[in-house]
């Protein structure tokens, strides 16, 4: 081959120290930007929860000192030990339960012939989706002392009780417990679809059964990941509050958030510090045990690396066992998923019930039809839709900026931002509107924007940072990096390699974010209940305060309506492929 | 003593049909090896003597008893047969040490403790890996890793051990010593091994019997001289060893013997396949049966010498005469330039045109 001259064509940006050197300090100035908005955001709120919990009075009060006050009071309060107590009784109930039943529903779902599990899969993830709140309702209206099925099983079987309680802490913590099966079930049932099938036969090939196979071999060879969500749900233990809050009050069972809760009006005023004081408490708790998840997450896929090829998956047949196993996901599926969310739907068509009352003759629109005649309940579903769409799409943007600012770099900014993500986790959503409702009290100019639906997107941004952070990060390591470092290579900076490679790439990665974003903005409710105010009502919140006025049929045609926007929501998902975990 | 039948084995995923009617014996102490080109079956025909791909119909009996029959509804589940399988990526469980994993199949049949530990460390030490019985699978190389995934399969004297694909796993150059230890090692403890291969070389030098697949049928079965100097197939000539293949047109057959013309020259070779005159055919010689000598004669050719390749213990030389272009061996470098190259005619193959 003769050698033809070749033409050197020099980029604008290597003329020298002209118009490109001041594009790349734009660039990196951009950067610098995103991460002191996002440590802006992350960190006031939480900082202020801190100072006001060594305050002794709230902090527009004009006679504050800086004292232990709050804490010697929580200290004092006989409440506070009995709803840790509480707490504690129902994270390590949910661990119990959660933990082995997603682990066998995982294998049975991942690596068996179990029938139907195509159909299965959407409606096991329902209770990650739907609001505890609403769970919470459902179970009220259906098994509690006058619910329907509660009703219908007396009338049936001739006694004057049904033979369950489920206000008692027992069937908080059990149902607690079931409704976090799915959790369990995402992070065990892909570690293990990620399993070569190979080891897996290379234990039936000596001679172990489908069973033995399952706990010798598939199980421990997951169970970095079933550590992993062990301690997620110890940790959402501590996070439970639409639960607690509908079952638990009739017989006055507090767990932490709910006690935070009802300390709002314990003095009279707003009391201020001391919730400050027991949400420094719960993030005592939660911080270590996120920086615990994170650790064992890295390990998580430990063993599934040493695999050889993945080769094809082959389903596990289980015979006759098969049925079996299907009995068991049904009935799980039943009391978890079918129970609450029929009952609340029953409940959102009747006038009333009781005994012995045909429901035929009680049927009624007039639940959905009185909705619109309540301006502030028109507002909640035009917000929530909002704050969903609108909000979701502006919430993956922010998702995004952050995931460039710390993506394949590896200097103290990028570590920092690795670290800023997990601080939101570890506040349960109710502090974290209590925490922004502060800042929009406290800090000066921001006064008019409380009232406005920005402070909700801001608090919902921020409390499912972590979450949509991980949705991002995955799409963004699905691009190779050798096709970043080929555009770097023929001449591109790091922000037009962004633009030109690895944003396009990442299109469908960040549509489906906006779509789980979507659905976890509409099933989010604890975060806007102190942020509620005319004008910034979502259906969460205003759940939550109806229920504590009784306004039943207002809650159960409000939680079918919300129903019915997840379920959009995740139609528009499944429609699409969306894969719903990680 | 035959240990292994299989008897018109069809398989198929939904309307694909893998394996479409395949019969073979597997003698007691005999290895024998499927091979084949991607795609033509031999891994599932390996897995579903294991048990792990379930035909549609067929036999399968070792030492007589039904593994699998299709006309009886008999299909023994994989942990009933008792066979042992290496698979391709080994597939150690990551989460139990060395010892763990060997002893993994004694305890599920129930061996008493002191015996396991005992057979074993037997095995380990048969394999050379007595010292690594307490490390985890990822702490071993390649090579260490594959030793205890044949003890894990061995540990249980398994009548038949099935091996997938046993070496390509392994570096280049560890592969030929691997090739020769998992020889030594079948032979001395004389065992009954089916393996699956696509790198003719391994095959024959690792079997007794090499059975050819292509698209789910047998293409040819033999010792590994019988397919490698008596092909019957053109497919079969062309997967073993290093090969010309040369386009002709037949000019004349008589008996065995068929003279070629091609564009500007001429040879005799041996039918190998039914010919006419005057139809197109397919000429296959090896490597290393193409002579470059000193003049012209019977069945030479005068051809362009493009370039030399030194391969280390030979040179290969490739030649260009008009449109043909052809490969062979020699001892000596030589120029590029003209040169007489002669095809004895017993070993140019000719077969009709696919």
């Amino acid at each position: 081959m003769s050698s033809t001259t070749s033409m050197q064509v020099p980029l604008p940006a290597s003329t020298g120290g002209g118009g490109g050197g001041e594009w790349r300090a734009y660039a990196g100035l951009g950067r610098w930007l995103t991460i002191a908005i996002a440590v802006t955001v992350v960190a006031l709120p939480l900082s202020l929860i801190l100072f006001q919990s060594f305050l002794s009075a709230p902090f527009f009060m004009p006679n504050k000192t800086v004292s232990l006050e709050a804490y010697r009071f929580v200290f004092d309060d006989p409440d506070f030990w009995s709803s840790l107590k509480n707490t504690c009784a129902i994270a390590f109930g949910m661990l119990f339960i959660a933990v082995p039943m997603g682990g066998v529903l995982a294998f049975l779902m991942a690596r068996t012939d179990l029938p139907g599990r195509r159909w299965l899969e959407p409606l096991l993830l329902t209770p990650v989706f739907v609001s505890p709140m609403v769970l919470g309702f459902g179970y009220v209206v259906a098994a509690g002392p006058v619910g329907f099925y509660s009703s219908w099983w007396m009338s049936l079987f001739g006694t004057d009780a049904a033979p369950w309680n489920i206000y008692s802490l027992w069937a908080i913590t059990l149902i607690a417990g079931l409704t976090h099966v799915p959790h369990v079930y995402l992070y065990a049932s892909s570690s293990l679809r990620n399993l070569g099938s190979d080891v897996e036969e290379a234990a039936r090939v000596s001679g172990a059964s489908p069973f033995r196979v399952a706990r010798d071999v598939s199980l421990p060879m997951v169970m970095p990941s079933l550590l992993f969500a062990g301690v997620l749900v110890f940790f959402l233990g501590f996070e439970v509050f639409g639960l607690p809050l509908v079952l638990g009050d009739p017989e006055g069972h507090l767990v932490l958030t709910t006690y935070l809760y009802k300390l709002t009006n314990k003095l009279g005023i707003p009391s201020y510090h001391l919730m400050a004081a027991v949400a420094v408490l719960i993030i005592l708790v939660t911080f270590p045990l996120v920086l615990l998840q994170r650790r064992l997450l890295r390990n998580a896929g430990r063993y599934i690396a040493v695999k050889g090829k993945a080769a094809r998956q082959h389903a596990l047949p289980l015979g006759a066992w098969r049925w079996v196993a299907l009995a068991i996901v049904a009935l799980w599926l039943i009391v978890t998923v079918f129970v609450p969310l029929s009952g609340i739907t029953l409940r959102a068509f009747v006038s009333h019930w009781g005994q012995g009352v045909p429901l035929t003759e009680v049927f009624t629109l007039s639940n959905f039809t009185d909705l619109f005649e309540n301006d502030s309940l028109v507002r909640a579903i035009i917000n929530s839709f909002g704050v969903g769409i609108l909000g979701g799409a502006m919430a993956v943007a922010c998702y995004t900026a952050v995931g460039f600012a710390g993506h394949r770099r590896n200097d103290w900014g990028s570590k920092l931002m690795d670290y800023l993500v997990l601080v939101p986790r570890a506040v349960p959503g109710l502090l974290a509107g209590l925490a922004f409702l502060w800042v929009f009290l406290f800090v000066p100019g921001l006064k008019e924007f409380k009232n406005s639906m920005f402070s909700i997107w801001l608090a919902y941004m921020v409390v499912w940072m972590a979450y949509g952070m991980r949705l991002i990060q995955g799409a963004l390591m699905q691009v190779g990096p050798e096709l970043e470092e080929a555009a770097r290579s023929v001449g591109a900076t790091k922000g037009q390699t962004s633009r030109y490679v690895t944003l396009p790439l990442i299109k469908s990665g960040l549509l489906a974010s906006w779509l789980l974003v979507f659905m976890i903005f509409e099933r989010e409710y604890s975060t806007g209940v102190y942020l509620l105010s005319p004008g910034t009502e979502v259906i969460g919140a205003l759940m939550v305060s109806l229920w504590a006025t009784g306004a039943v049929d207002q809650v159960a045609a409000l939680s079918v309506i919300n129903i019915l926007m997840v379920g959009a929501g995740l139609a528009v998902a499944l429609r699409f492929g969306v894969k719903l975990h990680d | 003593m035959t240990k292994l039948i299989v008897e018109d084995l069809h398989l198929s995923y939904d309307a694909t049909q893998i394996l479409k009617g395949v019969s073979f014996h597997l003698k007691a102490g005999e290895v024998v090896s499927l091979l084949g080109a991607s795609g033509s079956g031999k891994t599932t025909l390996l897995r579903a003597v294991a048990g792990l791909e379930q035909p549609s119909s067929g036999q399968i009996l070792l030492d007589g008893k039904a593994l699998y029959d299709g006309a009886k509804n008999v299909n023994l589940p994989v942990e009933q047969r008792s066979l042992g399988l290496v698979f391709q990526s080994y597939a150690l469980w990551p989460h139990r040490t060395v010892f763990d994993n060997v002893g993994y199949g004694l305890s599920l049949r129930k061996v008493p403790q002191a015996e396991i530990k005992q057979r074993v460390q037997k095995a380990l030490d048969q394999l050379g890996l007595g010292h690594l019985a307490e490390r985890f699978p990822f702490q071993l190389s390649g090579g260490q890793q594959q030793r205890v995934a044949i003890a894990r399969a061995l540990v249980y004297n398994p009548p038949v051990i099935l091996l997938d694909e046993p070496l390509s796993n392994l570096d280049a150059k560890l592969r030929e010593e691997a090739r020769a230890w998992l020889r030594e090692l079948i032979v001395s403890l004389n065992l009954s091994a089916l393996c699956v291969t696509h790198d003719q070389t391994e095959a024959m030098a690792m079997s007794d019997r090499i059975l050819l697949l292509k698209n789910g049928k047998i293409e040819q079965e033999g010792t590994p001289a019988e397919l490698y100097a008596a092909p019957k197939s053109l497919y079969t000539a062309e997967f073993m060893g290093s090969n010309n293949k040369l386009s002709a047109k037949v000019v004349s057959v008589e008996g065995e013997q068929v003279k070629l013309a091609g564009d500007g020259w001429e040879l005799n070779g041996l039918a190998r396949d039914w010919l006419t005159a005057g139809n197109d055919a397919q000429a296959v010689i090896r490597l290393e049966r193409v002579r470059v000598v000193d003049g012209p004669g019977d069945n030479r050719i005068k051809a362009k010498l493009i370039t030399a390749m030194y391969l280390g213990d030979r040179w290969e030389y490739l030649f260009h005469q008009g449109g043909l272009r052809f490969r062979a061996y020699g001892g000596e470098p030589r120029d590029a330039g003209d040169y007489w190259v002669e095809f004895p005619a017993n070993d140019c193959w000719v077969f009709a045109a696919a």
